[in-house]
């Protein structure tokens, strides 16, 4: 298989070559199989284990126990860990994103019917605007009914945070309107048929494979919500990367060239077969396919972006807008100086610059941009030229400038 | 204080054997459950002090948001303030035990609790031989080459073409690449 390989001597060499990584069954988990089945990791002198975990709470438990060095995380989890609002009190970092968008909202066969006959005018826009949902909510409260179910994945996800801005957006309240659970991706299509969820926001394969499955019909993906917003991220423990800067380096590189491949669709239909023939993603493999090429009728919604348009790069301001998220719910009571500080330690645009100069990369040069003032391609000036960088609209047109 | 315990396992055999170990260590089990059931309702019905959970269930992330919404709900282990707790959380890491325990539990009672079911979680593990979920990977990989090998062997099919044999027979029949090779390996009919 993959032997490791004695890394270039302009590189560091790393500390430890031995590695078990975390990663949960999900599309973008790709740039971690592909790392280490293509063998870039081996190529940076990695020997790499990847644990698949069933939860994410057992994810963080690898991480905070140290029985995982790193793993696939989503993007508030290592705030929320260095906080100590999520399991125990332990400083995370991220230098990577492993890929932008990938989610879309579900609801129920039944849902849809309803919502169709509430306000076919809003269910005829592309995208669909939860502005039918206020109404069904109007009516089942007028007709003494309960209040309708939508699950997202964790407290601490992009899911969360992504539906209630849709939410919103659309006039429905998430916290007086509805009752919010969470339901582990690969239970939501039973709910959804069993009558317990009426609607979700998950990641693919399970979004694709529900409306496969006609458990529900799969209305607006999280790129219509956030364009190109930012979905799930590398993580390190902060002593950790302290302890193995230069193996740290390595797994960055690593990454950074397995993203690089996923750009291409027929790579992301390899790694569908990776995934599916490798034992990591036990799902339909056409699914999976589907899912990740971006193909299939109806297209599916929850594209992942691997690397093109900066993908990779830790953008402070995404963190931000998460964080901006929590506090618009509630759910974040940190004075500001905490948080900025937080930021600064939890997103490391510094390291990731490292590992991109290795491999002669380019990057943006600076580490906040604002969202919502680009609907479609724009230029921004990079270390070694300029950067295609893609649209980053948000639903509503909200503008957003990246800072508190 | 009596404890009162909520198990959630997909094994009833295994879960049944908790229950009695449980009990015998002088715990009173509320209910046991399984991922399908719904753990919202369980969990608002019984109200339980503590849940011991197979950590290979993906429903763990439903409790963790009812441990967030407010102090009724049982917090993860992790969590406890408690010196020995990484270690304890450790130990139940490696036997696939999770833990979730409202914070005025004794410690004493959380460690003794937790020890009971790992013991119970291996006691059943060396009975059965089943796998952790790092060997679940593992497993579904090998299943899956010796079924391709099986068909290359059989039908002189490049490694390729057999791979493509498993995917077509799996769109077809909407299941999973480790399920058809499951069927191959169990039937030794591989006639399409």
């Amino acid at each position: 298989m993959n032997e490791p390989q004695t890394p270039r001597s302009e590189w560091p060499l790393p500390e430890r070559d031995t590695l078990t990584l975390g990663m949960l069954p999900l599309n973008d988990a790709a740039p971690l199989v592909v790392a280490l089945e293509r063998g870039f990791f081996a190529t940076h002198g990695l020997d790499v284990s990847l644990h698949v975990e069933s939860s994410w709470a057992g994810l963080r438990d690898g991480m905070q126990l140290g029985l995982l060095d790193g793993a696939q995380m989503l993007p508030l989890m290592p705030l929320a860990s260095t906080l100590g609002l999520d399991g125990r009190s332990t400083p995370m970092l991220s230098a990577l994103t492993l890929n932008l968008g990938g989610n879309a909202i579900t609801v129920s066969n039944a849902l849809y019917a309803s919502m169709q006959a509430a306000d076919p005018e809003a269910m005829a826009q592309s995208p669909i605007s939860a502005r039918a949902l206020a109404a069904v909510v109007r009516q089942r409260r007028a007709a003494g009914e309960s209040a309708l179910r939508f699950a997202s994945v964790y407290p601490f996800s992009s899911h969360r945070y992504q539906l209630r801005y849709w939410l919103a957006e659309g006039g429905v309240d998430p916290d007086r309107d509805l009752e919010l659970r969470v339901v582990p991706p690969p239970l939501v299509a039973e709910q959804l048929e069993a009558g317990w969820l009426d609607g979700y926001c998950v990641g693919e394969p399970w979004n694709t494979l529900a409306a496969r499955r006609e458990s529900g019909r799969v209305l607006i993906g999280s790129h219509a919500i956030w364009q190109h917003g930012q979905e799930k991220v590398f993580a390190v423990r902060e002593a950790w990367a302290d302890a193995y800067p230069a193996t740290h380096r390595a797994v960055l590189r690593a990454l950074l060239e397995a993203c690089a491949w996923l750009d291409g669709s027929a790579q992301r239909v390899e790694a569908a077969r990776l995934m599916c023939e490798k034992g990591y993603l036990d799902v339909p493999p056409t699914v999976v396919e589907e899912s990740m090429a971006g193909e299939g009728t109806p297209a599916p919604h929850g594209v992942s972006v691997f690397h093109r348009h900066a993908a990779n790069f830790p953008w402070r301001s995404h963190l931000r807008w998460y964080t901006e998220q929590m506090r618009r719910w509630e759910h974040l009571d940190v004075a500001e100086p905490v948080l900025e500080d937080c930021l600064t330690r939890c997103v490391r645009p510094d390291l990731f610059r490292e590992a991109a100069d290795d491999l002669g990369f380019n990057y943006p040069l600076v580490d906040v941009k604002s969202e919502g003032e680009h609907a479609s391609q724009w230029a921004l000036e990079g270390r070694r030229g300029d950067i295609a960088m893609g649209g980053d609209q948000l639903l509503g047109g909200v503008r957003f400038t990246g800072r508190g | 204080m009596t404890v009162k315990v909520l198990i959630v396992d997909a094994r009833p055999e295994r879960s049944r054997a908790l229950e009695h170990a449980l009990r015998d260590a002088g715990f009173d089990v509320v209910t046991r459950a399984d991922e399908h059931d719904d753990l919202y309702a369980i969990m608002t019905r019984v109200k339980p002090d503590a849940v011991i959970i197979d950590a290979a269930l993906p429903s763990r992330d439903t409790l963790e948001h009812m441990g967030q919404l407010g102090r009724r709900f049982p917090k993860p282990m992790i969590m406890l303030a408690e010196e020995e707790t990484p270690d304890l959380t450790r130990e139940a890491t490696s036997a696939g035990v999770s833990a979730y325990v409202v914070e005025d539990v004794q410690p004493a009672l959380v460690r003794s609790m937790v020890n009971v079911a790992i013991a119970s979680f291996e006691a059943h593990r060396a009975l059965k031989g089943e796998l952790t979920k790092t060997q679940t990977t593992l497993s579904q990989r090998r299943t899956i080459e010796r079924a391709k090998s099986q068909l290359m062997e059989m039908h002189a099919f490049s490694e390729d073409a057999a791979y493509q044999w498993l995917r077509k027979r799996a769109m077809n029949r909407r299941l999973t690449i480790h399920e058809v090779a499951q069927a191959v390996l169990a039937s030794d009919d591989v006639e399409s």
